[in-house]
């Protein structure tokens, strides 16, 4: 397979081939009085396959700089190109497939719907599939099983812990079978030894999967786990 | 999604549970108001069978010391001297039950074995005329009927479907009725008297009030004057029939103003609960607003992370008024269950089709009003942007 146009069901698209790619990515917040230049002038590609680490200081623009990778904020200038298509038009459908199709997210505060338990939180990608409800009950517990929580997939989200909240957060993003994990600072608010247990799952999905992952993290050690760190800093990459 | 949606709605079934009960309870008010309006604009659609626009009622009194021969002497002279007023198209006498008066005469009988109950009016011969009665089949009482061998009546449509036989006539049976035997002469269609939300029952006119003189005289006066009659009229008809009767006990009044009254103990009750529950829906309108906008605003970085997932901006609609849906449908179905015991266990004397009209009825209009309501945030929850709502420091 030669395609640059990934489908859902191979996610092994060729190496070295650019999953992600930025071209002079500018993105400003107007407010009524300032104008908060969140991102300048980025250059930034991603291979298929890579796992990538951002780093920053708080407010430099990393979280801005992931959602405009996940289409789920524009950019005020530049171009995006996912999986060899360029990105235009941000509100019609097509681009909601598109993510539901090629991204994962996994967020800081894990984002889980409370009142919902951890095996239909981890299908929720998938409600916006045409599939039977058979065959989402099954990836999703496929998934749950790949970060080892099969034993909880009846609880609810309050009946976690921290680092099992995450985990249900990966298995979501993975469900799908998406080429893109994004995830920011996925273990800010767990302790170290959470933190390594969900490094771990990551690093295994883009070894095992070829799955292609940008990380947001303030921490150093985690960093140095992906194959590579950009480094922000006011919202121009500075390495 | 359904099913999702379902599990998800039941999982929040204690956040839902008032506007369920909320649900509920309208479902009920409604239910039994319509009903209530159903049963009587049914009856109201069938006919009153007689003129009331434009139609006097004078009350008089006639001397108590005339023989039945002094009586119709003066009726007839009353009759004449009135009609022949400007402005007066006709005008009849009748008897002590008079339209919307709010009296009944009821009295039994007896035919092939069958026993007969029907109310009773007395009118004279001028009456049908006067009245505009529609006599579907034979005729009228004419002044003849009064010296016939056997004593005439005319019965009214309820009556023949009542006791006739099916397909058959009733003109010119003879049967026993109030004591005597009588030859049906005429037969009218609609006729109803008590106010346009009275049942449609058999009823009977009989004109052998001038025959007996135990009875009293017919002392009501049905006057149809033209559209045009000036205020005046009242006072001449006033002068004569006083002058005529020796008595200033003279009453007159508009059948069309006495409608309004005799219907008055329906339509005002009516009024008020179609007002309430006017007044209940729109604070189940607002209720729902309220809470489905706090509600979303409760669940921001729920809808921003479906739309990370992958929902379209239809998608996230669908949801919520979905997700309304479920709550509602689960309220009504509850209310349908409790509400169609009345009919199925026959808890009141009504015609059962009110009832399922009125659960029909009840489960539109708040099915309408919930999903007008469930719009308008639904619509504003899709537009938010993953971005802004996912937003974390
Ligand atoms: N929705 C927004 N509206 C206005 N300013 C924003 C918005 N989102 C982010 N910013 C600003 O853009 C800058 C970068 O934010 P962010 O990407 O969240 O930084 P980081 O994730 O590196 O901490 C900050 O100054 C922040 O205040
Ligand atoms: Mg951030």
């Amino acid at each position: 397979m030669t395609t640059s146009q990934p489908t859902i069901s191979t996610n092994q698209t060729p190496a070295g081939n650019a999953m992600i790619e930025l071209t002079n990515v500018g993105k400003a917040y107007r407010t009524d009085t300032i104008e908060t230049l969140a991102l300048q002038k980025m250059n930034l590609t991603v291979p298929s396959g890579e796992f990538l680490s951002i780093m920053g200081p708080s407010g430099c623009g990393k979280s801005t700089l992931l959602n405009i990778m996940g289409l789920i904020d524009e950019p005020s200038e530049g171009t995006v190109s996912l999986a060899g298509q360029r990105i235009e038009g941000y509100n019609g459908n097509a681009i909601a497939r598109f993510r539901n199709e090629q991204l994962g997210f996994i967020f800081q505060s894990f984002h889980l719907i409370n009142d919902l338990s951890v095996v239909d939180n981890v299908e929720l990608p998938l409600l916006y599939r045409r599939m039977s409800g058979s065959e989402r009950k099954r990836l999703s517990l496929e998934a749950l099983a790949r970060v080892g929580l099969s034993n909880r997939a009846t609880h609810f989200p309050n009946q976690l812990s921290g680092g099992q909240k995450q985990r249900v957060a990966i298995a979501r993003a993975i469900v799908g079978k998406p080429n893109i994990i994004l995830a920011d600072e996925p273990t800010g608010n767990l302790d170290s030894h959470m933190g390594d247990e969900i490094m771990d799952i990551l690093l295994k999905l883009n070894e095992e999967l070829g799955t292609t992952i940008v990380m947001v993290t303030h921490d150093e050690r985690m960093a140095k786990k992906t194959h590579r760190l950009v480094r922000l800093s006011d919202g121009e990459r500075v390495s | 999604m359904f099913s999702h949606l379902l599990k998800l709605m039941w999982n929040k079934r204690r956040a839902n549970s008032l506007l369920f009960l909320e649900i509920l309870l309208a479902f009920i008010v409604l239910f039994g108001v319509l009903g209530f309006c159903f049963f009587n604009l049914d009856r109201y659609n069938s006919p009153l069978g007689f003129e009331y626009e434009n139609t006097w009622q004078v009350e008089l009194d006639i001397p108590d010391d005339l023989d039945s021969t002094g009586n119709h002497q003066l009726q007839e002279s009353i009759l004449r001297e009135i009609g022949s007023l400007p402005d007066v198209e006709d005008v009849a006498f009748l008897g002590p039950v008079t339209p919307f008066g709010g009296s009944t005469w009821r009295s039994g009988g007896e035919h092939n074995g069958q026993n007969i109950s029907a109310m009773i009016m007395f009118p004279d011969e001028h009456y049908a005329e006067t009245a505009k009665l529609n006599i579907r089949e034979g005729r009228w009482f004419v002044a003849e009927d009064r010296i016939a061998k056997t004593a005439t009546m005319v019965v009214n449509k309820a009556f023949l479907e009542r006791y006739g036989s099916p397909g058959g006539s009733l003109i010119d049976t003879i049967m026993v009725y109030n004591g005597i035997d009588r030859k049906i002469i005429g037969i009218t269609s609609d006729f109803k008297y008590h106010s346009n939300f009275a049942r449609n029952e058999p009823l009977v006119f009989l004109f052998d009030r001038y025959l007996d003189e135990a009875e009293d005289p017919l002392e009501y006066l049905t006057v149809r004057v033209t559209p045009s009659a000036p205020a005046s009229l009242e006072e001449d008809i006033y002068k004569r029939v006083a002058l005529l009767t020796k008595s200033p006990d003279v009453t007159i009044n508009r059948l069309a103003n006495e409608r309004v009254q005799a219907n008055q103990p329906i339509t005002i009750p009516m009024t008020i609960m179609v007002i309430i529950s006017g007044f209940l829906l729109i604070n189940i309108a607002l209720g729902l607003f309220g809470v489905l906008f706090t509600q979303i605003n409760r669940r921001r970085s729920e809808i921003g992370l479906r739309k990370a997932m992958g929902a379209t901006g239809g998608e996230v609609t669908r949801q919520f008024i979905l997700e309304t849906l479920i709550v509602t449908l689960g309220g009504l179905l509850i209310g349908t269950f409790f509400a169609i015991q009345v009919p199925l266990l026959d808890l009141l004397p009504i015609d059962d089709k009110f009832f399922y009209w009125g659960i029909l009825g009840s489960i539109v209009i708040i099915l309408t009003i919930v999903m007008i309501c469930a719009l308008i945030p639904s619509r504003l929850a899709s537009r938010l942007h993953p971005a802004d709502v996912l937003h974390e420091g």
